[in-house]
């Protein structure tokens, strides 16, 4: 019971924060605006075979914008030694982690309101099937979130932090990636006979296997 | 003593190894007949297969390294000291035989497929756990050595065993276009079977003996970096 409030309190500061300065989320979305732009003009030369294109490109955009936000994640926490002080409380490690995971999914979902929109203007895509096509962007970037966390916590002192990230985190996530372009390719009606079911299923196991993998690896590493 | 024991292994294995090397080699060249339909070229495969089969045993072998550093770490403990260095030896001899893998496949596949590379499972495995031990060895040389750096590393390795699940299982159902390939279609000759069991055997041997000297070579250096820091701090007092 106090563990979901301690969640609750860091998730709240997190969020505050994050409302008065924007330091994670307006690089999150002008990062991703501007890959919208840059794949517009990289793929747009043949207007016939956007759908085809279309759902990489949402999830191209997804996976690159959220490593800004991973990036950016644990900075806060570093800068004045506020990790060690947020371990000092009587908050547990999984409280903590569940609500930076909970934070950076938040975070990424915004950008996505904004992104995603956007490409399906851009590209002129129809989503024929918007429960598939939002579950599978929710469900990805749940396991998105858990991953970056967990490693964004672990390389928070590392030198060359911007770049180690995404070559750890891109391999892990090669699987949502495969998932989601699955799911969301067959959401804007590319003629694939394969089971959207088994897909969201898929990412629904993943991020099940992945939270309990990430939560005690966390738990593991951030020891003083 | 008897650890050093075991750990002196080393130069014997190497001994071993390379005689097994050449015995592989005389196998697959004088013994083992010239396959029906692919020619001289087939003779990549037992190269091939006895370098990826040691690739994903080294790399469980690395996850299981790397739990057990994250279970047993703490200042000093000895047992870390040797699963960390084991998960370092791994990964390097992994990335090795990766290349090997990832080099002689698509010869192999341009014989028999024709075309360099396709996205079947195998394949798409391998070069995931290529790209995971690269990522593994990244951490090691950039996010420190001290005790968080190695965590981090140890984290991965092991954070990458259900990951490469899913992704086996994800490419499995990706396509379902791609032929399957039955490897081992023509190795009911006696002398491919040889040939095959003797590589398999062979690159199992220089793993091995590459994991057992770079461990050790590993261990040395931490010793010789505790060695130099007692030495610092000796002088400055």
């Amino acid at each position: 019971m106090s563990s979901l409030r301690h969640f609750a309190v860091i998730l709240r500061k997190d969020l505050a924060m994050e409302f008065r300065t924007r330091d994670i989320l307006y690089p999150m979305a002008l990062f991703s605006l501007l890959l919208v732009v840059v794949f517009s003009f990289a793929f747009l030369s043949d207007p016939t075979r956007v759908r085809d294109y279309g759902p990489g490109i949402i999830w191209v955009t997804v996976l690159f914008a959220s490593t800004v936000g991973q990036n950016r994640l644990f900075d806060r926490e570093r800068e004045n030694g506020c990790l060690w002080a947020m371990l000092l409380t009587p908050a547990s490690r999984s409280a903590i982690f569940a609500a930076k995971a909970t934070g950076h999914f938040l975070f990424t979902v915004f950008m996505e309101l904004l992104t995603v929109p956007l490409i399906i203007l851009f590209f002129d895509l129809s989503v024929p099937r918007p429960g598939p096509f939002l579950g599978a962007l929710l469900l990805g970037t749940l396991g998105l979130s858990l991953v970056g966390t967990l490693f964004s916590a672990m390389l928070m002192n590392a030198r060359m932090k911007e770049v180690l990230l995404p070559l750890v985190t891109f391999p892990l996530l090669m699987p949502v990636v495969i998932a989601g372009v699955k799911v969301t390719s067959l959401a804007v009606g590319a003629p694939l006979a394969e089971d959207v079911s088994m897909w969201l299923r898929f990412l629904i196991g993943f991020d099940m296997i992945f939270a309990v993998a990430t939560l005690l690896l966390f738990e593991r590493m951030i020891r003083s | 003593m008897n650890k050093a024991n075991i750990i002196g292994a080393g130069p014997i294995l190497a001994i071993l190894a390379t005689a097994a090397v050449l015995y592989a080699l005389y196998a697959v060249f004088f013994v083992a007949p010239i396959e029906a339909t692919m020619g001289f070229v087939q003779k990549i495969f037992y190269f091939h297969v006895g370098s990826a089969i040691n690739m994903m045993l080294a790399f469980a072998l690395c996850g299981v390294a790397g739990l057990v550093f994250l279970v047993t770490e703490r200042a000093g403990s000895r047992v870390s000291r040797v699963v960390d260095a084991i998960g370092v030896a791994t990964a390097e001899v992994g990335v090795t035989l990766g290349a090997i893998v990832l080099v002689t496949g698509p010869l192999w596949a341009r014989k028999a497929w024709g075309t360099w590379w396709t996205w079947e499972p195998r394949l798409t495995l391998s070069l995931m756990i290529f790209l995971l031990f690269l990522a593994y060895l990244a951490l090691r040389a950039f996010a420190g050595s001290d005790r968080f750096g190695r965590g981090v590393a140890a984290g991965l390795a092991v954070i990458g065993l259900p990951a490469l699940y899913f992704i086996h299982f994800a490419v499995q159902r990706w396509g379902g276009a791609h032929p399957q390939v039955v490897y081992k279609g023509g190795l009911n000759v006696p002398g491919m079977k040889l040939a095959f069991f003797a590589s398999v055997l062979a690159m199992s041997l220089v793993s091995v003996a590459l994991i057992v000297i770079r461990a050790r070579q590993e261990l040395n250096n931490r010793r010789l970096d505790d060695l130099f820091l007692s030495l610092d701090a000796g002088e400055g007092t």
